[in-house]
Order: C-alpha cells, then structure tokens, then sequence
C-alpha cells in the first residue's frame, strides 16, 4: 500500500516544485544526471568484474584488516559504497567468504564512501569540473560502441564521471542562483531538535535516491552555496549514512540467509555509528575543528569540514565496532536462523543458489560448484547405503574386505524415497539456476557452466544405477552360491575403494595425489571389469553361477561399471581446478582409455 | 597505431604477454617435482622386501606416475616450443 502511494507522491512533489522553481529543477535535474552517472560507473565495473576482482577479492578477504582494506579501496575506485555491498552480498551468498570478512568489507566502505566526500569538496567545487565532464562523455560513448568488452568497460566508467561530475555541476548552478531567490538557512534549527530533523531528512533523502553518494553531494553544493547551515549538514550526512543501508536491505531481499545477515551489519553498524555521531556530536565538532586547523583547512570552509566530520565518524564507527565483531556475527546468526535447508517432511533444498548470486559469473559458477558438491554429498549417503555399507566405515582407513564385511542394513533401503527427497529438488534448481547464469555469461565460462552441468548429471545417474544395483546386490553378497558371492562382494569392495578415493580427493590439496588417485580410479574400473576382463565367462563355461545368475551379474556389473565412469568424470570436474579454470593441468595431464589400455598392456 | 595493436605492444613491454604461459610452466615444473619425488621413493620401496599384493599396487602406481611424467614434459616441451 504504502509502495502505491510513495512513487506517485514523489513525481506529484517533483512537478510542483519545478513549476514553481525554476532552480529547483536544475538541482533535481543535477541530482537525477548525478545518480544516472552512478549507475553507468556501475555498469562499467560490473563488465570489468569478469575475473579479475573475484579473484582479487577471494585473496585479499582471508584475514578482517585485510578485508576492511578491500572495502575501503574497492569503494574509493567504484566510488559506490551501495555496489561493493551488492557484490559482498553475491560474494556471501556464493559462499565465497564469510559473514565476517563480509561485515569487514562493509566496514571498510562506509570509510571508502568518504572520498566522496574529499572529492567533491576539495575539488569539484574549487574547478569548473563541467569541462571535464563534456570529453569525458563524448570519449565514452564511443568507447561503449565498442565491442571489445574491456573498452566497453572503460566506456562506461569515463561516461558514469561524465555524468557525475554534469551532475555536480548542476546542482552547484542551482543552489548557487536558488541563493538569490530563496534563503533556505531560514528553515535551520538549532540544538538537538535540528539533529534528528534534518538526521530524518538525510535518511528519507538517501532512502529516495538509494545513494549516499547523491545525498552527500547535494549537502556539500548547498552547503558551499551557503543554503543549509553547517551544523545542519553534519546532520544530514549522518542520516545519509543510516539511509544507505536500505540499498543493502533491499538487495539482500533475494540473498540467502548470510546476505540478510549482512544487510543486518550494515543496519546496525551505521545506526550505532550515527547514535555516537549524534550523542557526541559536540566533540566531533571540536576534533573537526583541531584537525582541520593542523591540515591547513581554513575555518569558513565548511564543505571540507564536513568531509573531515563524515571521516572521523565513519572511522570512529569503524574502530568503536571492530572488537564486536565476533559478538555482532553471534547475534546476526542466532537472531536470523536459516530455517531453508530442510522442512519436516526432510526435503532438501539448494543452500547457495539465489538471485544475488547471479550479479555475476564468477559467483554463479563458485554458487553451483559448491551446490554440486552439495549434491554429492547428499548422493554419496545414498550410494554408500545402497551398496548396503557404512558411511563411516569407508571414510575410515579400515581394510576394505572389513568394510564389506559390516553390512548397513539386511533388507534394501527405498532409494526412490531418498532420491526424491534429496537429489530431486536440489538438481532441479541447479538445472533452473544454470539455465538463469548462462544468459549473462561469456563463451568461457559457459563452457565451465556446461561442464559443471554434465557432473550433475553424473551424479543423478549413479544414485539411480545404484537404485538398480542394489536389488540384486543385497540378494547375492549373502548368496550359499560362493562364487557369485564373490562378485557381488567384489563390486562392492570396488564400488566403496572409489568412493573413499574420491573422499580424499575432495579432502586434500596436493595435487599429485589428486592425479594419482584418478588415475588409479580410472584403471581399477577398466580392469575389474568383469564383460573385459573375462571372468563372467569362465564363470558361465564353467557352469558356477545359474543363468538367472549370470543375468543379473552381466546387468549389474555394467551398472557399477558405469556408477565408476559417472562418479570418476564428476570428480575430475568437482574436485580438480577444471571447474574453475578452462585451461587446467589436471585436465590435461590426466589419463585416457589409450593410456589405461598401455598400463594394462604393461602389466600384462 | 591501431588500438589492438597498442596493448600489444604495452602488453610485450611490461611482460604480460606470456605471464599466463609462465605461469602454467612453473604449476607443471612444480607438478613434475612432486610426482619425480614419489616416482623415487616408491622405486626405492620396490628395492625392499615387500609382499605381492604390495609390489602389485606400488608397480602399478609407478606405471601410472611414469606415464603422468611423460605427458608432463610433453606439454612443458611444447610450452617452451611455442616461445621459439
């Protein structure tokens, strides 16, 4: 209701005042330029973001000064507080990081978002910065006609200071003329009634523009036009900072659980820090002034001053937080429970494929590698169960005739049941969540995305070739028949040898052993082969088994023959840098059916 | 001087033209000293007393070492013909 009523009483507002002011509409005009400019200079980084600050941000996040660091970095070059939330969020979100190297990053923006304020006072109200903008926007329009997408990128970020820089420009002009129809230092008020006011005012300012940024512009050009008081600006940049978190809010809405944790930092975060801003404001006032002072900035410029106050209350903020971080990621998790993954009737639903994730490639593959191994996870208790085996006993190092020995249960378990309660619906959204990635993704990792695709379908293959296995499985490792016994028993052992090679696999990160165990992976199944190797035939000339027997042996000997081929080719791509990197060593130099047929020759 | 043909030529000055390449070259010289290593000791092993079950599982390792060493050099060769 009240989403019906906002909009149209904006534009209502708007209409009025630019027909009853012309200066109003050029202010408006410079902030709608300015925010314009935003979202182009966001646009521009996005199309960089391609690589190359993924991976920069995976490195640089692992320890909370460093990731605090990246925020403030980050926010300084994108000059977007509210863009380096959205993608911590998609970070988060794709498990990436934690919650805590993200509230990091978000701390570090909020002190990242004050070189705004530096730029803007120091330099685009001391230069005609409008002609800088005119080139700057001829360069880059040309430049986003190109197809190359690092010149696109570039395009976009020269036409977004374009825009800003037209915007600021604009609104200078506005209040500048606005001063000489209309004195808005009449409207000021003083003390602390002022402090909440114009606090409220900077929150539903920034709320409206869904930037800071925007906000603090605007404060500092009516501010240097002498149009709002200083102690009122103070003010309505501290309420500027409380309103930013909505951007976070808002874009956490389609995140999961971390990225809702997430906005809920930033919320409290700068809520406390603008509680401190307002409660000591005096003192504030006064280091303003001492610093100030030091670093040369005379007393009557107050659009530098208030950068100096938007500093030291960020960093004051920041400081004041930093010990309860730990304390802070406590409650956010305690108070917002992730109550997603399983529902009653024991359904089990994807845990890193959302809408926020999907800002960008790299966090869309990273999101379903992770759901993948998800997948695996939950499909490695139902093939270990199928095969009637422990799951501890294969991840152990006990013998694997032991591990045979120890049976999960003496009747077959429903894996029909299971599959539809933990494999079904997860591989659904993978395959939905795939199909959504794709269409903003390059041929690169489209290709990762097709392969990552195929592992999946590996998986879902081999629960369901276990489900037919299992049958005469349970039926025949407990046969009187010795020798088919012995089969069965085998294709059991073979079965749980791979499945604990692929535990490790998942578990280890030397390369070399990853390699090897593939490799071993890939023999055993050729050579244990029993339609190759020949054993079911000597069992059949022989007249050992029965024909029903020999049957069931050829059918279920190509089921676990292709469960090993299946969770082989997952594993290559899951657990190996394959999926990560188009141009992998382990791809490489992993073995072929040729070299298999050689070792085997060798052996021979 | 086309566009393409300028980040080539900054590209070649400061180097990072090949720096995908070198770096494959030290992940597979790194890659190559490990398995060399395990080569090693598993040929050593097999010097020692050992049962037949053992010897069969360490032979079988150090075929499949031998042949991953071999496709190793066979890329790291080709890699530094590629520079030639």
């Amino acid at each position: 209701m009240l989403r019906k009523i906002f909009l149209p009483s904006i534009l209502i507002i708007l209409a009025y005042g630019f027909w009853v002011s012309p200066n109003f509409k050029e202010i408006a005009a410079g902030v709608a330029i300015f925010l314009f400019g935003m979202l182009s200079l966001e646009e521009g980084f996005r199309l960089f973001s391609g690589g190359t600050l993924e991976k920069f941000l995976q490195h640089s996040t692992d320890k909370l000064y460093k990731s605090i660091g990246f925020g403030v970095i980050a926010t300084t070059i994108m000059q977007s507080s509210s863009l380096v939330s959205v993608l911590t969020i998609s970070f988060l979100g794709a498990g990436l990081i934690g919650l805590a190297q993200g509230i990091g990053i978000v701390f570090g923006a909020n002190i990242g978002t004050t070189t705004g304020a530096w730029l803007v006072a120091g330099f685009g109200l001391k230069v005609k910065i409008s002609a800088y903008a005119m080139p700057m926007l001829v360069f880059g329009v040309i430049l986003i006609f190109q197809k190359a997408k690092s010149l696109k990128g570039i395009g976009y970020v020269l036409t977004g200071l374009g825009f800003l820089f037209l915007g600021i420009h604009y609104m200078k002009d506005g209040f500048e003329a606005f001063k000489e129809t209309i004195d808005l230092t009449a409207f000021a008020v003083e003390g602390y009634k002022g402090l909440f006011i114009f606090t409220g005012i900077g929150i539903f300012a920034t709320v409206v523009m869904q930037s800071s940024h925007a906000t603090l512009v605007l404060i500092i050009t009516a501010l240097a036009a002498g149009q709002i008081s200083y102690e009122n600006a103070l003010a309505l940049a501290i309420g500027a900072n409380v309103g930013t978190t909505i951007t976070a809010i808002l874009g956490s809405m389609s995140s999961n659980i971390v990225g809702k944790r997430l906005a809920g930092a930033h919320l409290i975060f700068n809520m406390v820090t603008g509680l401190i801003a307002i409660i000591f404001m005096h003192q504030i006032m006064y280091s303003v002034d001492s610093i100030s002072g030091i670093v040369g900035i005379a007393s009557d410029d107050y659009a530098l001053k208030l950068a100096v106050f938007h500093t030291i209350f960020n960093v004051i903020g920041v400081l004041v937080m930093l010990p309860f971080i730990n304390k802070l990621v406590s409650f956010l998790e305690s108070a917002l429970k992730d109550n997603t993954l399983k529902s009653d009737n024991g359904l089990d639903s994807a845990k890193y494929l959302n809408d926020s994730v999907l800002e960008l490639p790299a966090t869309s593959i990273a999101a379903l590698l992770k759901e993948t191994k998800h997948l695996y996870d939950n499909a490695f208790k139902i093939i270990v169960q199928g095969l009637n085996l422990k799951r501890s006993n294969i991840i152990s190092s006990m013998e694997l005739n032991d591990v045979v020995k120890e049976i999960y249960r003496e009747d077959a378990i429903d894996i029909d049941d299971f599959y539809n309660r933990k494999i079904k619906g997860i591989y659904g959204e993978i395959i939905d969540f795939s199909t959504k990635a794709q269409s903003q993704m390059s041929p690169g990792d489209i290709e990762i995305l097709y392969k990552l695709k195929l592992a999946n379908r590996d998986i879902v293959e081999a629960v369901k070739d276990t489900k037919h296995l299992q049958k005469n499985l349970v039926k025949y490792s407990t046969s009187t028949n010795q020798y088919i016994k012995e089969q069965y028993v085998a294709i059991q052992r073979g079965l749980a040898e791979l499945l604990r090679n692929i535990n490790i696999i998942a578990t280890t990160d030397e390369e070399e052993i990853v390699m090897i165990l593939l490799a071993k992976a890939k023999l055993h199944t050729k050579k244990y082969d029993i339609l190759a190797n020949g054993t079911l035939d000597n069992l059949i000339r022989e007249s050992l088994i029965s024909n029903e027997m020999a049957t069931s042996l050829m059918n279920d000997s190509a089921y676990a023959y292709a469960i090993s081929k299946n969770l082989i080719a997952m594993a290559e791509v899951i657990f190996t840098d394959s999926s990560i990197d188009s141009n992998s060593i382990t791809e490489e130099m992993s073995i072929t059916d040729e070299d298999i047929e050689s070792i085997l020759k060798k052996e021979k | 001087m086309g566009i393409k043909k300028f980040i080539k030529n900054v590209k070649s000055s400061l180097g990072l033209e090949d720096f995908k390449k070198e770096g494959k070259k030290k992940s597979i010289k790194a890659l190559l000293k490990k398995l060399n290593k395990r080569k090693k000791d598993i040929t050593k092993k097999l010097k020692s007393s050992l049962n037949k079950k053992e010897e069969k599982e360490l032979q079988e390792e150090l075929n499949i070492l031998s042949l991953q060493i071999k496709k190793g050099k066979e890329i790291l060769y080709k890699l530094y013909e590629k520079k030639k």
